[in-house]
């Protein structure tokens, strides 16, 4: 994907340094405000949600070191094990470059059949000039209307609406509400 | 809703849907500019009594030598 760099923001500097150790160990997406954000929004954020497939301790172990070893620290601990007992336990762990608070990645698994419905129709998103996944723009609106719907994720999906509107699929964006109703409300 | 916002945000949305090349200038200085502040801000803070302890509080953080 072509792109200057002097085009990156902090945020997308983050995010591709960060991405590129966790797709040499697993499956991945970036979801929810950072898809708005990388996409145009002109809004501000902390941090940036990914979810990753579930891995074995054994695997997360590798990527957690590789992230260390990368210049990255996880804000709750240094422990490989404790982190991943956060994960376990569906509570996501956060990551900054070393010595900084912001921004943050905040890392969790994979836990249901909604996570593995985004993982598995995940997308590149050429206008952010980023080549990272994420999580398909209809998901994301469905997210934001149907479960988060502050006003600040409405604007986000109606900033999605416009800007990838050939993308835009009432019908999908609906199944995805009524699978959020029954898994997540 | 705050509709005066909304309406940016849909005319913001519709500039980048019609200049995919012009939008990442503005967009760059703005996310950067926000970070910047964050920063400058927080080195204020740290310099003033309690500063320390209050940014860790913000932040929830137990971080070594800070």
């Amino acid at each position: 994907m072509e792109r200057d760099v002097k085009d990156l923001n902090i945020l997308n500097r983050f995010c591709e340094e960060f991405i590129a150790i966790v797709e040499k160990h697993c499956k991945y997406i970036i979801v929810s405000g950072f898809v708005a954000i990388a996409s145009g929004r002109t809004r501000g954020t902390e941090d940036i949600d990914l979810i990753t497939e579930k891995l074995s301790f054994e695997k997360f172990d590798k990527l957690f070191l590789d992230l260390v070893n990368n210049g990255f620290e996880c804000v709750q601990t240094n422990l490989s094990k404790e982190a991943y007992d956060y994960l376990i336990d569906n509570t996501s762990i956060r990551f900054t470059w070393k010595n900084k608070f912001l921004p943050e990645m905040k890392l969790k698994f994979a836990k249901d059949i909604l996570d593995e419905y985004q993982l598995k129709n995940r997308i590149k998103l050429k206008l952010t000039g980023l080549d990272v996944w994420f999580s398909s723009i209809n998901t994301n609106i469905a997210f934001k209307e149907e479960l988060l719907k502050s006003p600040k994720d409405l604007e986000d999906a109606k900033h999605l609406r416009i800007v990838f509107a050939e993308m835009v699929n009432e019908n999908e964006i609906n199944i995805i509400k009524e699978m959020i109703k029954r898994l997540r409300l | 809703m705050r509709k005066s916002h909304m309406e940016q945000v849909e005319r913001w949305a519709k500039f980048v849907r019609e200049n995919p090349n012009k939008w990442q200038k503005d967009h760059t200085e703005f996310i950067n500019s926000l970070f910047l502040n964050h920063e400058e801000f927080f080195k204020k803070l740290a310099a003033t009594p309690g500063g320390k302890e209050k940014i860790l509080k913000l932040y929830n953080l137990k971080r070594k030598g800070l």
